[in-house]
C-alpha cells in the first residue's frame, strides 16, 4: 500500500539538482586520453539506452498519446480532433468539480496524516522499553496491499462493525452510522483509513530525521530547564523542516495518485460520486463508460495538478537554502 | 541524560543473563522518570491501533461465515473454502513470477544507466537523465490509458509480457534515481582504475562497481517487490483472465463480486499478505533507507 508511496517519493529531488552536472565537470581532464574518452561515451550510451527505451516506452510516449487524445473524441478504437475545447467543456462539468471536491477533502487529511506520526515518532524518540519493537510493529501495514487494507476497512466501518461500536462505547452513539452507505460518511472513512495507512511510513521518515538532531543540543536545553515539551516545539519541530516538507508531498501524491485500489474496494467510488477522486475517475471514465478521451484528459489535469505542486515544493525548498 | 544512558542500555542485545536483571534497570529508569511509563503505554496503544486490522484479520479468517455473523466460536472451514474454490496457489505463481522478472528488469536496466549517468560522460548525458528521471513525475492514472490500448494493439494485454513491462517501465525511473545517487558516492579512483585495467567500462560496471552496489540493489528490490505484489490496477487492466491473476487482482475481483463470505475474504488476505510481510520483516532495513532517501536531496 504506502509503498505505492516511494515510486513518486523523490518527486521533490528529481529536478532538485542539476541533472549530471558532475560527469561534465570531470570531462576536461579525461578527453586527453582519447580512446578512452571515446570508449566511454560508447559505453555511456550502451548502458543507459535500454532504461531510456523502456521509459520512453512506457512513459513518455504514452503521456504525449494522452494530451493528444485528450483533445479527441477517443473510444479507443476511433478517434476524432475535437480541440482544446474538450478541456473548458470539462470544467464547466459539476460532476468534475464534485471529484475535485473529494480530492480536496483528501487534501485536508494530510496535515492529520503527519501530525499523528509527528507525534508518535517523538514518543518512540524517548527509546522507551521495547521501542524498536514498536517502530516495527507501527512501520508493519506499509508492507500490506491497499486491497488487503479496504477490504478490512469495509467490515470495520460496516454498521455492526468496531467503528460504530467504539463510537458506541464512548457515550457517541447519535454518530453511528452506516458510514460507506452515505457521500461524505464514505470520503471520511476513505480519509481515515488513508490516514492510518500512512502513519507507518511518515513516522519513519520523522524517526529518521530526529536521529539526526544532535542529542547535545537536547541536553542544553534540559539544562536550561526546558521540559519535554517545550525540548519538542522548539528543537524537534523547527529542525524537522524538510522533513514536512518530504512527507507532505509523498503524503499528498498518496492521496491523489495511490487510493484507486483503496476506493475500488470500499466503495467503488460511491455511493454516488461521493468518493470518486480524480484517478479513480480516471479508471471509471475509461473503463466503465469507454470514453477513453476524458479519461486521458482526467489524467492529463491529475499530472498537471502534481507537477503544479511539485514545483511550488521545489521553490519552497530552494527558498529554505 | 537519562535518554541517553536508556538508550545504550535498550539496545544493548540481549545476552544469556537472568531477564530479571533487565526489567529490574527498566523498573528503576521508570521510577526515575514517571514520564517514560505513559510514553510507554501510549505507544502500546499506538501499536495496538496498527496491530488491530491483523488481529481482525486473523481471527474471523478462523471462523465460518455464521460464527462471524455471531461474532464467536472458531473453525477452519473458511481455509478449506478458500483453497477449494479458488486458485490461490496459481495466482501465487502469478505475482511471485511477474515480481521476479519485472525487478531483475528494473535492477538490471536501472543500474546500468545508474552507472552510465554516475561515472560516464556522453552527448546528451543531461537529456537522457532528465528524461528518464523527470519521468517519475508521471502518475500511473496518466498513462494507463493510452499504454492499455498500445498493448492491446501488440497483443500484450492478458500476457504476463505486458504487466512485467508496465511495472518495470513504471519502476526504473525511481531506481536509476537510486543507483545513479549510489554509485555517485562511489571513488572515481576505483572504476578509473578498473576500466583502465583493460575492463573497459562495460566490463568494470559489471565485475567492480555491481558488486558493491548490492545495498543499493537490495533496496530497490525491496522497495519493488512491495510496490508490484501490493498493485491492483495494473493487474486488473493486463492480467484479466482467472488463470494469469496476480494474487492482489484476485483478492480484488473477488471482494467486489459481493457475494463471497467475510471469512474466506480474510483468509484470502491474510494469504496475500503473508509474502510482503515477510519481506518487510526480513529486509526492514533496506526498506526504510529507500523510503528516507529523498529527504537530503
Amino acid at each position: 500500500m504506502t509503498a505505492e508511496a516511494p515510486m513518486t517519493l523523490t518527486l521533490p529531488a528529481a529536478g532538485a539538482r542539476p541533472p549530471s552536472a558532475p560527469p561534465a565537470e570531470r570531462a576536461a581532464p579525461g578527453r586527453t586520453r582519447h580512446g578512452l574518452g571515446r570508449n566511454r561515451a560508447r559505453a555511456g550510451i550502451l548502458l543507459s539506452l535500454p532504461a531510456l527505451v523502456l521509459v520512453l516506452f512506457v512513459l513518455i510516449v504514452p503521456i504525449g498519446e494522452a494530451i493528444y487524445y485528450s483533445m479527441t473524441n477517443w473510444n479507443g478504437l476511433t478517434a476524432q480532433w475535437v480541440g482544446p475545447s474538450t478541456y473548458t467543456t470539462l470544467f464547466k462539468d459539476p460532476v468534475f468539480w464534485r471529484v475535485l471536491e473529494n480530492n480536496g477533502i483528501l487534501l485536508l487529511a494530510v496535515p492529520v496524516a503527519l501530525g499523528v506520526p509527528l507525534g508518535i515518532a517523538a514518543l518512540l524518540h524517548e527509546h522507551v522499553w521495547l521501542w524498536k519493537l514498536f517502530r516495527s510493529l507501527i512501520f508493519l501495514p506499509t508492507a500490506v496491499s491497499w486491497v488487503v487494507i479496504g477490504m478490512i476497512a469495509v467490515r470495520l466501518f460496516a454498521p455492526g462493525g468496531t467503528v460504530n461500536y467504539l463510537l458506541g462505547l464512548f457515550g457517541l452513539a447519535r454518530f453511528q452510522t452506516d458510514f460507506l452507505g452515505h457521500e461524505y460518511t464514505a470520503i471520511l472513512a476513505v480519509a481515515l483509513t488513508f490516514v492510518w495507512s500512512m502513519i507507518g511510513t511518515n513516522t519513519i521518515i520523522f524517526l529518521t530525521g530526529m536521529s539526526t538532531v544532535d542529542p547535545a543540543i537536547y541536553e542544553a536545553a534540559r539544562l536550561d530547564g526546558a521540559g519535554r515539551w517545550a525540548a519538542f516545539r522548539r528543537i524537534t519541530v523547527p529542525m524537522l523542516k524538510r522533513y514536512f516538507q518530504f512527507t507532505f508531498v509523498i503524503t499528498m501524491i498518496t492521496a491523489f495518485t495511490a487510493l484507486f485500489s483503496l476506493i475500488f474496494i470500499m466503495t467503488g467510488g460511491g455511493p454516488g460520486y461521493g468518493t470518486t477522486t480524480l484517478e479513480f475517475f480516471v479508471y471509471q471514465q475509461a473503463f466503465d463508460v469507454g470514453q477513453f478521451g476524458t479519461g486521458a484528459m482526467l489524467g492529463v489535469v491529475l499530472f498537471v495538478l502534481l507537477f503544479g505542486v511539485s514545483l511550488v515544493q521545489l521553490r519552497l525548498l530552494r527558498e529554505d537554502r | 541524560m537519562t535518554a541517553t544512558m536508556f538508550k545504550a542500555r535498550a539496545s544493548r542485545p540481549a545476552t544469556g543473563r537472568r531477564g530479571g536483571g533487565r526489567v529490574r534497570t527498566v523498573w528503576r529508569e521508570a521510577r526515575r522518570d514517571p514520564a517514560k511509563v505513559v510514553i510507554f503505554l501510549l505507544l502500546l496503544a499506538a501499536s495496538a491501533g496498527m496491530l488491530y486490522p491483523f488481529f481482525f484479520m486473523i481471527v474471523n479468517s478462523l471462523r465460518s461465515e455464521n460464527q462471524y455473523l455471531n461474532g464467536s466460536g472458531f473453525s477452519t472451514v473458511s481455509w478449506s473454502q478458500l483453497f477449494a474454490n479458488l486458485p490461490v496457489g496459481r495466482e501465487l505463481l502469478n505475482s511471485a513470477l511477474v515480481c521476479v522478472v519485472a525487478i531483475v528488469l528494473i535492477l538490471a536496466l536501472a543500474s546500468a544507466a545508474g552507472y552510465a549517468f554516475a561515472k560516464l560522460r556522453f552527448k546528451r548525458q543531461g537529456l537522457l537523465f532528465f528524461a528518464i528521471i523527470g519521468s517519475m513525475m508521471v502518475p500511473l492514472q496518466s498513462i494507463i490509458i493510452p499504454v492499455y490500448v498500445n498493448f492491446a494493439h501488440l497483443h500484450l494485454i492478458n500476457s504476463y509480457l505486458g504487466a512485467i513491462l508496465v511495472y518495470a517501465g513504471f519502476g526504473t525511473p525511481f531506481a536509476t534515481f537510486l543507483m545513479t545517487t549510489f554509485f555517485r558516492g562511489l571513488p572515481d579512483e576505483i572504476t578509473e582504475a578498473a576500466a583502465c585495467d583493460g575492463l573497459g567500462h562495460a566490463g568494470c560496471f559489471r565485475r567492480v562497481a555491481l558488486p558493491m552496489a548490492k545495498p543499493a540493489l537490495a533496496t530497490v528490490a525491496v522497495l519493488q517487490f512491495i510496490q508490484i505484489w501490493d498493485d491492483l490496477l495494473v493487474g486488473l487492466l493486463f492480467l484479466q483472465e482467472p488463470g494469469n491473476r496476480t494474487i492482489t487482482v484476485g483478492l480484488g475481483v473477488l471482494s467486489s463480486g459481493r457475494v463471497v463470505s467475510v471469512p474466506v475474504l480474510m483468509a484470502g488476505s491474510l494469504v496475500s499478505a503473508l509474502p510482503a510481510v515477510l519481506v518487510y520483516l526480513f529486509f526492514q532495513r533496506y526498506l526504510v533507507s529507500g523510503l528516507t532517501l529523498g529527504v537530503n536531496r
